[in-house]
């Protein structure tokens, strides 16, 4: 298995999009570390901050891309025969594509996480203290990493749908569109969905709800909205990866190629 | 359990796809150290069955094993010996040749080993540019690379010579008469019937997803007729007389006599010249691998299902 993950992240780190995503990523909080500096009151710097200066959503987009096309490409480029006719089980060259990703996308939080450090440190040195209570409930630096932690589980679970969605149509395009789209859906049908929660009960329990963790982590008062409990959410979140995840292992073994 | 000289056996394999059954009961085997050729018209099967030896297709029902070990898509231990190139080579455009040949070969190979075989292709000049730079013949013979990086005890070639220049089509057949003689198996299917032809020790034809022949080279051309063309100023007259003396003639427009052991061209120029008849021109038709495999195909009884 070290040996599957070896090969996905030799291929994965030869991609010439590889190094640019982590460059990009920096240069982009960069970009609002200095907006915040330079225009505080457009750009709270301690809000930024806390939303890690932007770089947690451009990781959810970046992993959408990498997730799609690290199934995807095999199929493209012909390579999923020499990859599968070998001694290793299919079971196992799937989870290795996950693992790698898994190890990217902590790779890509731990950066976005130390870097939002030190832009506050070098930018904002004395403009907010990390201590000072943020919102309702926690100080600066805990809604920063509840916001990290909830966004990572967040993630997975748009992630594992983005794998499944890979596999079935064999192409990136329709697994990045359909990743992307239901991010941003989220934001879209949010007030829609409380009206129908309120309704229909059951409906809380629907992915699209699970991924307001990191808003209720930071605001507990939001369970109002999402019915169910913090810890109720975060397991759900889990069970919904574990589930798109749990089909694209059958789907995936069960394939001709 | 198969024989120790038995490398490859298939059996009883069947396949379909809906309602269309793309392989009938396909039996064959393969013996340690032979190069074995496997054709038949397009859309005969001949990937499929490759296909499923590699443990990339579900099958209905049959059995695949290499020496000895069973071979499904869940159960690929055996691939452990295996190499291949299966339709079109697999490129990754963003890495070089020296890179494709590393990431697929065993953990620990030296590169000595993987310079051997560029070598060998004559790959030197290109080895370290990205892949999407690469000719269609490049692609093909760092597909063909690939499949012999790890010098695989069975290595199973589809259309090998596909792009490939004249010359490097002598490389090749060099290298797998060369690997063949040190106790590689091949399994080879090709369209080019004449190339075929100079490689393999056994073939297996395949039609409609049946196999209608299974033998050695060797037989097949024994099986097929060897002929006697003349031209002659006086070819009816000629047939006559030849048939008279006990000479057998093929069913032709020509005078083509069918060849024996014992027939002699002296003999035949002779018996014409006492007649008056004036022989301008003789060849000796020997029967190809494609007039024999169509006319195999031709006569077989395969119906369409």
């Amino acid at each position: 298995m070290i040996t599957l993950i070896k090969e996905e992240s030799f291929k994965l780190l030869h991609k010439r999009s590889t190094p640019a995503i982590t460059i990009i990523l920096l240069v982009l909080m960069t970009a609002f570390g200095v907006l915040a500096k330079s225009y505080p009151k457009f750009y709270s710097p301690r809000t930024l901050f806390v939303q890690s200066f932007t770089g947690d959503s451009w990781v959810v987009l970046f992993m959408i891309a990498a997730c799609s096309s690290i199934i995807a490409m095999e199929f493209q480029y012909g390579t999923i025969k020499e990859v599968l006719y070998r001694k290793y089980y299919r079971g196992q060259i799937l989870v290795s594509k996950w693992l790698t990703m898994l190890i990217y996308s902590i790779y890509l939080f731990a950066l976005v996480f130390v870097y939002s450090l030190i832009l506050k440190f070098v930018l904002f040195n004395n403009t907010f203290d990390l201590g000072r209570k943020y919102g309702a409930e926690h100080s600066v630096f805990t809604s920063f990493s509840y916001t990290l932690i909830g966004d990572f589980v967040g993630l997975w679970l748009i992630l594992s749908l983005v794998l499944l969605l890979a596999n079935i149509f064999k192409s990136s395009a329709a697994a990045i569109s359909v990743g992307i789209i239901g991010y941003f859906a989220l934001g879209v049908i949010a007030g829609l969905m409380t009206l129908a929660i309120q309704k229909w009960n059951w409906l809380k329990w629907n992915p699209l709800n699970m991924m307001n963790l990191s808003g209720q982590m930071n605001t507990p008062s939001m369970s109002k909205v999402t019915m169910l409990s913090t810890p109720e959410l975060a397991w759900g979140s889990l069970a919904y990866t574990a589930i798109f995840l749990a089909i694209s292992y059958v789907v995936f073994k069960r394939r001709s190629v | 359990m198969a024989d120790t000289d038995t490398i490859l056996q298939v059996e009883h394999l069947n396949k379909s796809f809906g309602s269309k059954k793309v392989l009938q009961d396909v039996s064959f085997t393969v013996q340690r150290g032979h190069i074995v050729g496997l054709v038949g018209p397009n859309g005969a099967g001949k990937s499929t069955i490759m296909k499923a030896i590699l443990g990339l297709f579900n099958y209905s029902s049959g059995h695949i094993s290499i020496d000895g070990e069973a071979v499904s898509p869940t159960s690929h231990k055996a691939m452990d010996k295996v190499g291949a190139l299966i339709e079109y080579p697999g490129i990754y455009p963003f890495l070089t040749g020296y890179q494709h040949l590393k990431l697929f070969s065993k953990d620990g190979t030296p590169k000595a080993q993987i310079m051997d075989i560029v070598d060998k292709m004559k790959m030197g000049g290109y080895i370290n540019r990205k892949a999407k730079t690469y000719s269609l013949g490049m692609k093909q013979k760092l597909g063909i690379a690939l499949a012999l990086v790890n010098r695989p005890d069975l290595v199973i070639l589809d259309e090998p010579m596909n792009g490939l220049d004249p010359q490097a089509n002598k490389d090749l057949r060099t290298i797998i008469l060369d690997l063949a003689k040190q106790g590689t198996t091949f399994l080879i299917s090709s369209h080019i019937l004449s190339e075929l032809e100079k490689l393999v020790d056994d073939l297996v034809v395949i039609d409609k997803g049946q196999i209608v022949y299974q033998e050695s080279m060797a037989a097949l051309e024994n099986g097929s007729a060897k002929l006697l063309i003349l031209k002659t100023s006086n070819d009816s007259k000629a047939k006559d007389i030849l048939t008279q003396n006990g000479y057998e003639l093929s069913q032709s427009d020509q005078v083509a006599v069918v060849e024996k052991a014992d027939t002699k061209m002296p003999d035949i120029i002779k018996l014409l010249s006492a007649s008056d008849i004036d022989i301008d021109d003789v060849q000796h038709v020997h029967s190809d691998l494609e007039t024999s495999l169509l006319k195999l195909l031709q006569n077989d009884k395969v119906k369409e299902s």
